[in-house]
Order: C-alpha cells, then sequence, then structure tokens
C-alpha cells in the first residue's frame, strides 16, 4: 500500500549528482504526492472548480436549476455596465469599504500599540478586545436588531441623555442603514485587528523603542516614527483581510435589511446572492461573481503596492 | 541597585504619561463599547419584551428561562446544536486527516513542487465565499447531497484547508531534522514516522488548528443557509428563525438563542485564548 520510501531527509543540497542521488530526488517526489494528493484534491474539487464553474456560468443566460442554460458568451457583462443596480451596489460596497475599513485600521493599529506597551491590565483588555471575533455573523446581525429596532437600545439611550429628536427606525431609514450595518462590523474589527496588531508589534525587539525614548522621545512619536514604518506590510496585510472580508459580505443585509430601504444597503455582494437565490438570474449572478473576483485581486495587488511604497 | 531605583521611577514617570492615560481612556471607551451590547443580549434573555424595553439594561428581575424553553420549543435548538456539533466533528476529522500528511510533505520533503502546492493552498484565501456560492449549491445538488448534513462535512474542510496547511507547515518546520532521520534508520516507512512521530510531537500545533476551525466551522452561516433545510438546520440556521417565526420581534426570544449559540465558541475561547490569537495572527502573516 504505502511506497517503500525509506529515506525522506534532504539530501545534500551540494552533493554529487549521482544516479542514486537522482533516484533518491524521484522518490521523494512520489512520497510527496502520495501524502499531498488527497488534500489537494479535495481543494481543487470544493473551491478552485467552483470558482471556474462560476466563470462558466456567467457566460450564459440561465434562470433555474432544472431549466436548460443557453451559451450568451459575455452578454451578461455587457449587460452590467448599463445596469443601473450595479452602479448603486458599487457605490455602497465602496462606501462601505471606504468607512469599514478607515473606521477599523487606524484605531486598531493605535490599540494595539498601547496594549503592546504592556501597561497594567493590558491582557484583560485585549481579551475583551477579542470577544467579539468570536460570534458568528448570525449571532452579531441578531444581537445588533435588538439595539438598532425601533424600541431597541439605541433609541432607549438617547433618549435617556435626552436626545429624542435623534431617535430613528435605523436599519429602516434611508440615510442611516448602511452606516448601521458597517458599524457592526467596525464594533468587532477594531477589537480583533488590535490584538493582531498587539501581536505583531509585541514580537519587536524592545531595544527598537530604547534608542528613541534616551533621545527624549514620547510613545506619540515612538508610534508614528519607530512602530508605524515597521509595520506598514502587516498593515497592509490586515488591510487586505479586512477588505475581503467587507467585499464578499452579504449576511448583514439578507438577515436584517434585504437589501433596503429602497437601494440603501444594496451592495455588490447582496446582488449576488439575490440575483442566484431570490430572483433566479443565475448565469448574471455569476457575473458578479466575476466581477466581486477581479475587482478582490486587483485592489489586493494595489494594497500590496501601497504598503510596499510606503515601507520604502 | 541604581540601575533598579531608576528603573522603578521610570515607571512611575510612564504611568503619568498622557498618552498613557489617552491610551487608557480610549481603551475604556472602547471596551464599554463592546462589554455593554454584550451584556444587554445576555439579560435580555431572561426578560420579556417590555421589560427588554423599558429597561434594557437592568438586571432580570429573576432568573427566569422560560425563553430558552421557548426557544427549544419553536426552532428546537438542542437538535439543531446536535447536528452542529455532528457536523464540526466529522469537518474537522476530515479537515486533519487531509491536511495533516499534506503539511508534512510540504514541510519536510523537499522537491520543487512544495512551493507550488503551498501556493495552490494559498489561493484559497482570495476566493470569496460568496462567488462560489452557486456553484457549489448545483454540485451538492448533482450529487444528491442538498438538505443534507453531510454536504457540509465534506464542504467545510475544503474551506478549513488553506489556513491548517499555512499553521501545520509553519509548526513542523520548526522541528529537528534528527526526528525523521532516527526513524528512518529503523526502518520506518513515512507513513509510520507521521502516525507515531509528528503527530504526537504536533498536538500543540494540532490544537491550534482544531480550535481555529471548531470557531469558523461552528459559526458558518452562509453555506449552512443554502445548503440545509428546516429538519437538519444547524444552530446558526436556527438562531436566525428565531426572529423569522415571529410576526413581531420576541427579543427575548432571540437574545436567549444568541446565548445558546454562543455557549460552546466561548467556552473554548476561556481555555485557548492564546492559541486562538496565536493562530490568527500566523494566518493573518503568511496571507
Amino acid at each position: 500500500m504505502t511506497p517503500a520510501v525509506k529515506i525522506i531527509s534532504v539530501g545534500k543540497k551540494n552533493g554529487p549528482t549521482t544516479k542514486y542521488s537522482q533516484r533518491n530526488a524521484r522518490r521523494r517526489r512520489t512520497t510527496f504526492i502520495f501524502l499531498v494528493a488527497p488534500a489537494l484534491a479535495w481543494f481543487l474539487a470544493f473551491m478552485l472548480w467552483p470558482l471556474l464553474n462560476m466563470f462558466y456560468i456567467s457566460t450564459t443566460s440561465w434562470s433555474s436549476l432544472n431549466m436548460p442554460k443557453k451559451f450568451i458568451f459575455l452578454d451578461n457583462f455587457v449587460r452590467m455596465f448599463s445596469d443601473p443596480k450595479v452602479a448603486i451596489a458599487l457605490r455602497n460596497t465602496g462606501t462601505y469599504l471606504l468607512v469599514g475599513i478607515l473606521g477599523v485600521i487606524p484605531f486598531a493599529f493605535m490599540l494595539g500599540f498601547f496594549l503592546s506597551l504592556r501597561k497594567p491590565g493590558y491582557r484583560i483588555l485585549r481579551t475583551i478586545f477579542f470577544t467579539p471575533s468570536m460570534l458568528s455573523v448570525a449571532a452579531l446581525a441578531m444581537i445588533f436588531l435588538g439595539i438598532y429596532r425601533p424600541d431597541g437600545m439605541l433609541n432607549s439611550f438617547l433618549n435617556a441623555i435626552g436626545f429624542e429628536a435623534t431617535n430613528r427606525v435605523w436599519l429602516m431609514n434611508k440615510s442611516t442603514a448602511l452606516f448601521c450595518l458597517i458599524a457592526i462590523d467596525i464594533w468587532g474589527g477594531i477589537g480583533f485587528n488590535s490584538v493582531l496588531f498587539f501581536a505583531a508589534l509585541a514580537s519587536l525587539p524592545e531595544e527598537l523603542y530604547e534608542a528613541a525614548k534616551l533621545d527624549g522621545a514620547g510613545y506619540w512619536t515612538i508610534m508614528w516614527k519607530i512602530a508605524f514604518p515597521l509595520m506598514t506590510d502587516f498593515i497592509g496585510v490586515v488591510t487586505i483581510l479586512q477588505f475581503l472580508g467587507i467585499l464578499s459580505g452579504a449576511v448583514y443585509m439578507i438577515l436584517l435589511t434585504k437589501g433596503g430601504p429602497g437601494t440603501a444597503t444594496f451592495t455588490l455582494g447582496f446582488y449576488l446572492y439575490d440575483q442566484a437565490f431570490l430572483s433566479g438570474r443565475l448565469g448574471y449572478s455569476q457575473a458578479l461573481g466575476v466581477m466581486i473576483f477581479f475587482i478582490g485581486i486587483v485592489v489586493i495587488v494595489l494594497i500590496r503596492r501601497a504598503s510596499s511604497r510606503l515601507s520604502d | 541597585m541604581l540601575y533598579r531605583i531608576t528603573h522603578i521611577t521610570k515607571r512611575i514617570k510612564m504611568g503619568s504619561d498622557p498618552f498613557v492615560i489617552a491610551g487608557y481612556c480610549f481603551s475604556m471607551l472602547y471596551a464599554a463599547l463592546i462589554v455593554i451590547p454584550l451584556y444587554f443580549v445576555i439579560v435580555s434573555a431572561f426578560k420579556d419584551n417590555t421589560q427588554i424595553i423599558l429597561t434594557p439594561l437592568a438586571l432580570p428581575s429573576a432568573l427566569d428561562f422560560s425563553k430558552f424553553i421557548q426557544a427549544q420549543v419553536s426552532v428546537n435548538v438542542l437538535r439543531a446544536g446536535l447536528i452542529s456539533i455532528l457536523i464540526t466533528t466529522g469537518a474537522e476529522a476530515l479537515t486533519l486527516i487531509l491536511a495533516f500528511p499534506a503539511a508534512f510533505a510540504v514541510a519536510r520533503i523537499q522537491t520543487r513542487l512544495s512551493p507550488v502546492v503551498e501556493s495552490i493552498f494559498s489561493l484559497g484565501f482570495l476566493i470569496p465565499g460568496l462567488a462560489i456560492l452557486l456553484p457549489v449549491y448545483m454540485m451538492t445538488a448533482k450529487a444528491g447531497l442538498l438538505y443534507h448534513p453531510i454536504a457540509l462535512v465534506i464542504l467545510y474542510p475544503a474551506f478549513s484547508l488553506p489556513l491548517t496547511m499555512i499553521l501545520l507547515a509553519g509548526f513542523m518546520r520548526k522541528l529537528p531534522r534528527e526526528l525523521e532521520e532516527s526513524a528512518v534508520m529503523d526502518g520506518g516507512n513515512v507513513l509510520q514516522i507521521i502516525y507515531y512521530i509528528f503527530l504526537p510531537i504536533c498536538m500543540p500545533g494540532i490544537i491550534t488548528v482544531l480550535v481555529l476551525n471548531f470557531i469558523n466551522i461552528w459559526n458558518e452561516y452562509l453555506f449552512a443557509l443554502i445548503l440545509i433545510d428546516s429538519n437538519n438546520r444547524t444552530i446558526q440556521l436556527a438562531l436566525a428563525l428565531l426572529r423569522a417565526n415571529q410576526r413581531s420581534i420576541d427579543y427575548g426570544l432571540i437574545a436567549a438563542g444568541v446565548v445558546i449559540s454562543m455557549i460552546p465558541v466561548y467556552i473554548v475561547f476561556i481555555f485557548f485564548q492564546e492559541q486562538i490569537m496565536q493562530g490568527m495572527l500566523a494566518g493573518a502573516v503568511k496571507e
């Protein structure tokens, strides 16, 4: 059953390439393939194959699983350009991304830096900051439903401090609904990312700050002049994670707003979901998926570039 | 001696540093913003609607478990929890069986294929789940597994593999070379080396991976929503259903559902906090 590979440790790199070591290399490769194949096959079958399928379906016109597909090549993509809903979804997603990233990363970095100073109480603060990331999207949606609903916690808090005028139906108000959903991401996102920053900053050698301290630099200066430049790559990574999470998010819309009121929370992710599972336009939904996929790749490359330029 | 004194005075001085004071202020403010909604949900689970609306932050007047019972009656949370436990266990086991040998190969066998395989798995981080939702739904339907929990047991390992591979391979790379060399001398084959030597040594890494995957799988909502029907609903689906069941929202009921769904994850969090944080950091850095 198992290949009788006896020698799997690395051959000497600059040893002579005798027949023996060549055979060795071949054996190593056979073992390697034997061990990797099941995981790789699984991953290809349930991740990459569906991805390829997305591209294929995006070139068809298709209304439901029982109906035949019609190949229409790029028509779905042509239609996207004149679809006013795409424009709305792009704008909402853009707002979501901008606010959801700018509202998280700077605060997370500063809080993470503060935590990394290991002042008394930093452990308990770290634990508290991290707790929201243990919650599922469904639980988050349900928690914030209780906060945003007409007689929910937010309105009763505003009443209690005498701001009755700002009382509103948060999730059914065109000007607040989108920001209410973004706020859920910011609420947990700052904490999660601050702990990531903490861990990354804590791994820096302590002497780095010492010289600056001797020069009389305060923590504020150290944070921006020493810690920040060292963290630019990591900030890039964290931004990418935050970005991808928001870009392919749809659950808050599915559970709380259905893209409404009107089109206030109608994002690309929700549009895809709506077309695929509510409106029966399968081909078009996957064309939206292709667009989301490429927006993701392009923005990741841009963020990588920006963060490596910053670190130069 | 002198060093110690300056050290102590330095510490005292830093205590009154305006940056540190501001840091504490913002940290406390943010901590309060986190704690209050969570507290609100937990106390709401023990109240009825009028109490929740009139005194949202007051402690419940009595330890009233009727909302939990109601949650059980209306969406059968116990059954949903059991199904979630089964799915999670199955998917965890499958992930480990697939990933462990593969991670060993990537980390310990030197071939030119190794970086190629690693970058294929890293692609997983770039694929938005939403984009493959429909193709996965079609595959499941074609395989005749639609609405069957097995579909999720098969699917979730594919999602977990990238992070699992990265963390396990990273862990194994740090181990000394002599480990397998001595086994090779004793005539062990690869699978024996993996099973008898690496599996026990890698336990800390395995635990981190299991814990992270547990959180992700337990909390997964979107694919469960599409692939599972109401007979086999997972705990997350049951939670969301608590709202749909009523015409007017019974928030105490929803809160009870939230609390039930949170309990297993927070138990794990209490015991494995350090591993979770380190694991998520390692995942982020490698990505």
